[in-house]
C-alpha cells in the first residue's frame, strides 16, 4: 500500500503501484486514508529537522532502520523560476540564499538565477563569475556556455566571447542564437565578413527579427545601402507588423531616394505602433517637406509626449512653426533644441537662419559662426555667414566668407547665385559673370540628377542673367547701395518648389518659404530699383536649408 | 454563509440587473469591501475583498470544483504558507474557509479531476508537491503517487551497494563518490551522495551507517501540473494527469492505477503546460520551458515537433482555439499558431504577474486575462484589449470559472495575501473590437511652448535697429578681451605668478591648503617637484600678506633637497589680529637663494576669521 512506499522499501514503485490501484478500489475508503495521513505524519516530522537544514542525523527512533528522506536539490527550482519570470527579485534572492545554504552551493539552477538577476542589475563581472560556476557545476550545459559567453559580450570582451560561444556551438551546432551573437561580436570586432555569415547562419537556422537587424547593420556599415534595403524586405515579409522594421526600411528608402514607399512604411509602422516615436519622427520630416506643417505638429504632439527631451523634435518643430511663419514660437522651440543638445550644427543652422529671417542679423551671425565650429567643412554655413555679414555691413568678411563657400560647396548652386548677387552689388561684374556660370553649371547637373529646382532661384536668374549681360553699371550700382543688405532677405523668400528635391530636408525647406513674407516689408524701396538682384541670395539660403536637413534628418532617425 | 446561493433564483428574473444591484448593497457590509469605483470594472460585481488572508500561492494552486456533487463550487487553493512551513490545502464554500489539510512540502500545483465513474460524481483533488501527487477524495487523503525514479548511475550503485555490505570503508567510499562527481559523464548523483560529501569526515561513518541499507534512488520534482480528459469530453469525464517534472520529462497517468501511461521527454525544464484533446483520441500538449523556449507535443509523438523560440521568458500561457497565446517578461503578449509562426505582438503597460483564460460557457466568450503588476487585469480577446479591471493590490494567481452557483467568477489572489472574488454580471457585454482610442491621447495635447514676452520683442525691436552697432561693439569688445587675456598671461608667466613652473630648469608644483575656523589657521603648502630626475635645490618659501591683518609664525621656510616625484608639506600657523570681519590673500612664493625673481607664486584667500572666543 501507500505505506510500502514510505518505507522506500520498494524500489520498483512502479510494479507496487500497479499492484495497489487494486487494493484500494477493493478496500473501502477509510484504509487508505489512515495510510496516508500517516505517511504525512511521519514524514513531517522527518522534514523538521531538514528544515534547520543540518545533514540528516541518526534518531532514536522505534525503528532505526528507517533512514529519513533526503530532500532532492532541486526542489524549490520551479519557485524560484516563478518569482524570476515575475520580476520579484527580492523574494527571489532569499529563496536562491537559502536553497545555496542548504545545498552548500550545489543547486546549478539557483545560481543561475542569481546570475541572471546580478545581470540585470548590472553587475555583469559577478553574473559571469556565477555563471562560470554554473557551467563548472554541469560543463554538458550550452545555456550556461551560452550565458557564459553572453556576460563576457556585455562586458566587451568580444573574442573572449567569440572563443566561448564556438565552444558552445560545438555542442548544439543548430542553435540560431550562438551564430547571431557571434555575429553580433565580430561585428563590434569589426570583422563584417565573418559576421555577415554568422548571421546568415543564424538566419538560416531560425528566422529572428534581431538577425535580420543586425545583417542589415552590418551591411550599412560597409556602405551597402542596396543589401541592407534587401535584407529588410526579407525581415518585413518576415514579421509585417513589426514597427522598428518597418521605420528601418522606409529611412532606408527615404535614403535612397524613394519616398513614396518610404511614406507608405513610415505610415505602415504608425497604423501598428501609433507612438512610435522614430517613425512619427520620420514620417513627420517628410510632410514637412510637402508643407504640411499641420499634420506633422499633430504628429510631433505624440511624440513630445513620449520623448519630451529630444532635440530632433524641437528642431522640427520649431521648422514646423517656421514654415507656419510663427517665428517667435520657433525661436523658443529651437532654443529649447540648443539647450538640449548644444553642439548640434543643424539646431545652430536654424537658429542662423530664422534670426536672418527675423533680421536679427547680429544673433544670427553668432549661430552661424557657432554652427561653423562645430562643423567647419561646409559651404551653406559659410553662405548664411556671408549674407548676416553683408547685412552687418562687413564686406570684407562677407567677401571671405562668400569665397570661402564657393570652395566648399560642389553642389549647391545658391551659393553661386548669391555671391554673384553679392559681387554685382559692389560692381564686380567681371567676378560676377564668372559666378553665374558656375551657377548655371551646377543647375544643369542638379536638372539631371533631380528635376525640381527651387522656382525662386530660377526666377532670380532669370532676372539677373540679363542684367549681367546688359552690363547697366547704372542701375547695378544703384542697387549694390541700396539693395546690399535689403536685397539679400527679399531673396530668402523664393517659393518652396525646391524642396521636392530633398524630400528629407522638409523642415528647413519649409523656412525659407516664410523669410521672404518677413523681408518684403523692407525690401520695398529696393523692389523700385530693381527687382532681380535682390531676390537670388534667399533663394540660396533656402536651398541650402533643405539640403543641409536632409543630412540632418536621416542621421537623427538613424541614431 | 452561503454567499453565492442567493443567485439560484436570480438566473430566471426577467431583471436580473436590480437584483444584482440590491445584492451588492446587502453584500458590502458583510465583506467590508469597497465599493468598485473604476470604469472598467462596471462590467464585474465585487463579490469580495480580504486582504489578510495570507495567501502565498499562484494561479497553477487555485481550481475551483463541485467537491461535493451538490451543485456548489468550492474555492480550492494550495497555499505555500511562508515558503518553509504552514503549507495548506484550503477549500472554500462561498468565502468561508470550510477545511484546510496541512501539505507537508510546498505544493506546486493544484488539479481537481474525475478518477473513476461512481456516483455520486465528485471529483478527487491532486495536489502536486516535490517528488509526489497526493491524491485527495472527499477533502480526505486517499492516495500518494511517487515519481518514478531516475535512472542511478551504475558505478555509484555499485558503490553504495559494496559499503552496505562493508566491502569498502567510507573513505574509499568518499574518494570514489568524489572523483565520480568531478567525472560528471553520467549526470548528476544522487541526493544520498551529494549529502554524503557535504559532510564533516567525522560524521561521515553515522551518515552512511543511517542510509546505506534503504536502497538508492534519485528523484526528481514536479514542477507543472493539469488534466488531460481521458476518453470522453464530458464535463465529468476521466481525466488522466499531465505532469511535468525538473528531470524535462512529461509524464501522462492513470486516473485509476496511476501507472504512468505516456512519457515524453523535452529538451529543457517544463514551466507552463497546456493540454487539449483526449488521451485516447489526440490530443496536443503545449509546453513553455525554462530555456524560453514553447514545445508542441502531439500524441504518440517522444519528442517535441514545433518549438517556437521567445525573446524573453514566458509569465503565462493560455490556449485559444488553435494558437498560443504568451504573455512574456519584455512586457509583450504575442499570439503564435501551434506551428510557430507569430501572429500579432502586443506591447503591454506593465510587467505580467500571470495570465488565465476567461472562458465565459453561457454566453460563449473567450478571452484571455492578464494580470500586471500595476494592480490592473486586462481582458484581451484575440490582440484587443475589451476590458481593464483594477483591483486593490498586484494579482499574482487568478482563476476564472464556477464558484459556488455564480458561472462567471474571478478568484485572485494578491501579492500581499489578500483573496478578491469578482462576479461577471450577466447583462455585461464585450464588445469584440478594440476598447483603445485611434489616436493617441498625447495627439490632443497642446505642445508646451515658451510664449513671448515683452522684453523678448523689445530686444528683437532694437536688434533689427542697431544690428551693425551691435555686431561691431561686439566684434570690438571680443578683440579686446582677448588681448587683455593674452597680455595678463603672458605678464603672469614673465613674474612666475602660477602655481606651476614655466621654467624647465625648476620644474615644480605648488599648491596650499588652510585649515581651521580663526583667528587661527594652518596653512599648508605643498611641493613637489615635478621632474624625473633633477633634485631641487636651494630653495626658500616666503609669504607676502597684509601685516595689519594676519601674523605668520614663520614668514619664511627654508625647503630641504627634493626629491623628484614627492610632495614635501611645509606647515606654518597664520594668526589674524584684526577684530573685523575682513579676509585677504596671502601669496606663497617659492624662491631659488641669491634670487630676488620667485620661481613660482601661489595666492591663498584666506577664509573670513571667526571672531575670538573668550572663555
Amino acid at each position: 500500500m501507500a505505506e510500502s512506499e514510505q518505507d522506500s522499501t520498494v524500489n520498483q514503485e512502479q510494479s507496487a503501484k500497479q499492484v495497489e490501484p487494486d487494493n484500494i478500489q477493493a478496500d473501502d475508503e477509510k484504509r487508505p486514508e489512515k495510510d496516508m495521513t500517516d505517511v504525512m505524519r511521519g514524514s513531517s516530522s522527518l522534514l523538521a529537522p531538514e528544515g534547520v537544514q543540518s545533514p540528516p542525523q541518526p534518531q532514536p527512533r522505534p525503528r532505526p532502520k528507517k533512514a529519513p528522506e533526503l530532500p532532492i536539490f532541486e526542489c524549490k527550482n520551479w519557485l524560484i523560476h516563478q518569482h524570476y519570470i515575475r520580476k520579484e527579485y527580492g523574494l527571489c534572492k532569499s529563496l536562491i540564499k537559502e536553497e545555496l545554504q542548504e545545498s552548500q552551493g550545489m543547486c546549478e539552477y539557483a545560481i543561475y538565477v542569481q546570475a541572471l538577476i546580478m545581470r540585470q542589475e548590472g553587475n555583469i563581472q559577478e553574473s559571469l563569475e556565477l555563471f562560470q560556476t554554473c557551467s563548472l557545476l554541469n560543463p554538458q550545459s550550452v545555456e550556461n556556455l551560452k550565458q557564459v559567453a553572453r556576460s563576457l559580450f556585455l562586458l566587451g570582451k568580444h573574442k573572449s566571447a567569440i572563443d566561448v560561444y564556438n565552444e558552445a556551438s560545438k555542442m548544439n551546432m543548430k542553435d540560431w542564437e550562438i551564430f547571431h551573437n557571434l555575429g553580433v561580436c565580430y561585428l563590434f570586432l569589426k570583422e563584417y565578413s565573418k559576421a555577415k555569415e554568422n548571421l546568415k547562419l543564424a538566419i538560416q537556422y531560425s528566422r529572428h527579427e534581431v538577425s535580420f537587424q543586425m545583417l542589415a547593420r552590418v551591411y550599412l556599415l560597409e556602405h551597402d545601402v542596396d543589401m541592407a534595403l534587401d535584407i529588410y524586405k526579407r525581415a518585413v515579409e518576415f514579421s509585417p507588423e513589426n514597427p522598428d522594421l518597418l521605420t528601418s526600411l522606409g529611412l532606408l528608402y527615404l535614403q535612397t531616394g524613394q519616398f513614396q514607399r518610404a511614406f507608405e512604411h513610415l505610415g505602415n509602422a504608425l497604423t501598428y505602433d501609433p507612438v512610435h516615436v522614430k517613425a512619427i519622427m520620420a514620417a513627420g520630416s517628410m510632410m514637412q517637406t510637402h508643407g504640411d506643417f499641420d499634420v506633422a505638429l499633430t504628429k510631433y504632439r505624440v511624440a513630445a509626449a513620449s520623448t519630451p527631451e529630444s532635440a530632433p523634435l524641437w528642431n522640427n518643430i520649431a521648422m514646423c512653426f517656421f514654415g507656419k511663419k510663427k517665428y517667435v514660437a520657433a525661436i523658443s522651440c529651437l532654443k529649447r533644441a540648443v539647450y538640449l543638445a548644444p553642439f548640434d550644427w543643424k539646431v545652430q543652422y536654424n537658429l542662423g537662419l530664422v534670426h536672418l529671417t527675423m533680421q536679427q542679423y547680429a544673433s544670427a551671425f553668432h549661430y552661424l559662426s557657432a554652427a561653423i565650429n562645430i562643423r567647419p567643412k561646409m559651404g551653406e554655413l559659410y553662405m548664411l555667414l556671408a549674407v548676416a555679414l553683408t547685412h552687418l555691413e562687413d564686406e570684407q568678411n562677407a567677401r571671405r566668407a562668400y569665397e570661402q563657400a564657393v570652395l566648399l560647396d560642389q553642389k549647391n548652386a545658391s551659393v553661386n547665385l548669391n555671391y554673384c548677387l553679392f559681387l554685382m552689388n559692389h560692381g564686380e561684374r567681371k567676378a560676377a559673370v564668372r559666378q553665374f556660370s558656375v551657377f548655371e553649371q551646377k543647375l544643369q547637373e542638379a536638372r539631371k540628377h533631380s528635376n525640381s529646382v527651387d522656382q525662386e532661384l530660377l526666377d532670380m536668374a532669370a532676372r539677373l542673367g540679363p542684367s549681367l549681360h546688359l552690363g547697366e553699371n547704372l542701375v547695378w550700382n544703384k542697387q549694390q547701395g541700396a539693395d546690399g543688405a535689403n536685397s539679400q532677405p527679399p531673396s530668402r523668400a523664393p517659393l518652396p518648389a525646391a524642396h521636392t528635391n530633398d524630400v528629407p530636408p522638409a523642415v528647413d525647406t519649409a523656412v525659407p518659404t516664410a523669410p521672404p513674407a518677413e523681408l518684403e516689408p523692407t525690401a520695398p524701396p529696393e523692389s523700385d530699383l530693381d527687382a532681380l538682384p535682390s531676390p537670388p541670395s534667399h533663394p540660396v539660403e533656402e536651398e541650402t536649408d533643405s539640403r543641409r536637413e536632409a543630412p540632418r534628418r536621416v542621421a537623427m532617425e538613424a541614431d | 454563509m452561503d454567499l453565492f446561493d442567493e443567485d439560484v433564483g436570480n438566473i430566471s428574473q426577467p431583471s436580473p440587473i436590480a437584483l444584482v444591484e440590491a445584492k451588492r448593497e446587502r453584500r458590502q457590509p458583510r465583506n467590508q469591501s469597497k465599493p468598485a469605483s473604476h470604469e472598467g470594472n462596471a462590467k464585474w460585481l465585487h463579490a469580495h475583498y480580504d486582504p489578510y488572508s495570507t495567501l502565498y500561492t499562484f494561479s497553477s494552486c487555485i481550481a475551483l470544483a463541485d467537491l461535493h456533487g451538490d451543485g456548489d463550487n468550492k474555492l480550492i487553493i494550495a497555499n505555500l504558507g511562508t515558503g518553509k512551513y504552514d503549507m495548506k490545502l484550503k477549500v472554500y464554500k462561498g468565502t468561508t474557509l470550510m477545511t484546510e489539510n496541512t501539505i507537508i512540502d510546498l505544493p506546486t500545483a493544484v488539479c481537481t479531476f474525475f478518477m473513476d465513474t461512481h456516483d455520486p460524481r465528485t471529483p478527487a483533488v491532486a495536489v502536486a508537491s516535490g517528488p509526489y501527487i497526493y491524491v485527495y477524495k472527499n477533502l480526505r487523503p486517499y492516495f500518494k503517487f511517487t515519481l518514478p525514479p531516475l535512472d542511478v548511475n551504475p558505478v555509484e550503485q555499485d558503490l553504495w551497494n559494496q559499503a552496505k555490505e562493508d566491502k569498502i570503508d567510507v573513505q574509499v567510499l568518499k574518494e570514489m563518490l568524489e572523483s565520480l562527481r568531478a567525472d560528471g559523464s553520467e549526470g548528476t548523483l544522487t541526493v544520498r551522495s551529494l549529502r554524503f560529501l557535504m559532510l564533516d569526515p567525522e560524521d561521515m561513518p553515522t551518515f552512511a551507517n543511517l542510509h546505506k541499507h534503504s536502497p538508492l534512488k534519485r528523484q526528481t520534482v514536479i514542477t507543472c501540473m493539469t488534466t488531460l480528459k481521458k476518453s470522453h469530453s464530458e464535463e465529468d469525464a476521466i481525466s488522466c494527469l499531465v505532469i511535468g517534472t525538473e528531470s524535462k520529462d512529461i509524464y501522462i497517468l492513470d486516473p485509476e492505477a496511476f501507472t504512468v501511461l505516456t512519457k515524453m521527454v523535452l529538451p529543457s525544464v517544463p514551466v507552463f503546460l497546456d493540454v487539449t484533446g483526449l488521451y485516447d483520441v489526440e490530443f496536443r500538449i503545449v509546453v513553455s520551458c525554462r530555456n524560453g523556449n514553447i514545445y508542441s507535443l502531439k500524441k504518440g509523438s517522444k519528442a517535441p515537433k514545433y518549438s517556437i523560440e521567445l525573446s524573453s521568458q514566458p509569465v503565462g500561457l493560455q490556449r485559444m482555439g488553435k494558437n498560443v497565446v504568451v504573455g512574456c517578461m519584455d512586457q509583450t503578449l504575442q499570439c503564435y499558431t501551434t506551428k510557430g509562426k507569430r501572429l500579432w505582438v502586443l506591447t503591454l503597460p506593465a510587467n505580467v504577474m500571470t495570465m488565465e483564460l476567461m472562458d465565459y460557457k453561457s454566453r460563449g466568450f473567450k478571452a484571455i486575462m492578464v494580470a500586471l503588476d500595476n494592480c490592473e487585469v486586462h481582458v484581451y480577446n484575440e490582440k484587443y484589449l475589451v476590458n481593464t479591471i483594477k483591483t486593490e493590490d498586484i494579482v499574482t494567481g487568478m482563476k476564472f470559472g464556477r464558484f459556488g452557483r455564480e458561472d462567471g467568477a474571478l478568484v485572485m489572489t494578491t501579492k500581499g495575501g489578500g483573496l478578491i472574488v469578482k462576479i461577471l454580471k450577466r447583462n455585461s457585454v464585450f464588445e469584440e473590437k478594440d476598447s483603445r482610442p485611434g489616436p493617441p491621447a498625447a495627439q490632443n495635447q497642446k505642445l508646451n511652448i515658451p510664449k513671448k514676452t515683452k522684453l523678448f520683442v523689445d530686444q528683437t525691436m532694437r536688434e533689427r535697429e542697431n544690428a551693425v552697432t551691435m555686431h561691431r561693439m561686439f566684434q570690438r569688445d571680443l578683440y579686446r578681451l582677448r588681448l587683455d587675456a593674452a597680455r595678463s598671461y603672458v605678464k603672469a608667466l614673465e613674474t612666475s605668478m602660477t602655481p606651476m613652473s614655466a621654467d624647465p630648469l625648476e620644474p615644480l608644483k605648488l599648491s596650499a591648503t588652510v585649515n581651521g575656523i580663526g583667528p587661527s589657521f594652518k596653512l599648508t603648502v605643498n611641493l613637489q617637484n615635478t621632474s624625473s630626475a633633477t633634485p631641487s635645490i636651494n630653495l626658500l618659501i616666503t609669504f607676502q600678506y597684509d601685516e595689519k591683518l594676519y601674523q605668520l609664525q614663520r614668514s619664511s621656510i627654508k625647503v630641504p633637497l627634493l626629491v623628484p616625484g614627492l610632495n614635501y608639506a611645509f606647515q606654518t600657523l597664520v594668526e589674524c589680529i584684526s577684530d573685523k570681519a575682513i579676509a585677504d590673500t596671502i601669496k606663497v612664493f617659492v624662491l631659488r637663494k641669491g634670487k630676488s625673481m620667485p620661481i613660482i607664486t601661489g595666492n591663498i584667500n584666506m577664509p573670513v576669521s571667526e571672531a575670538q572666543v573668550v572663555v
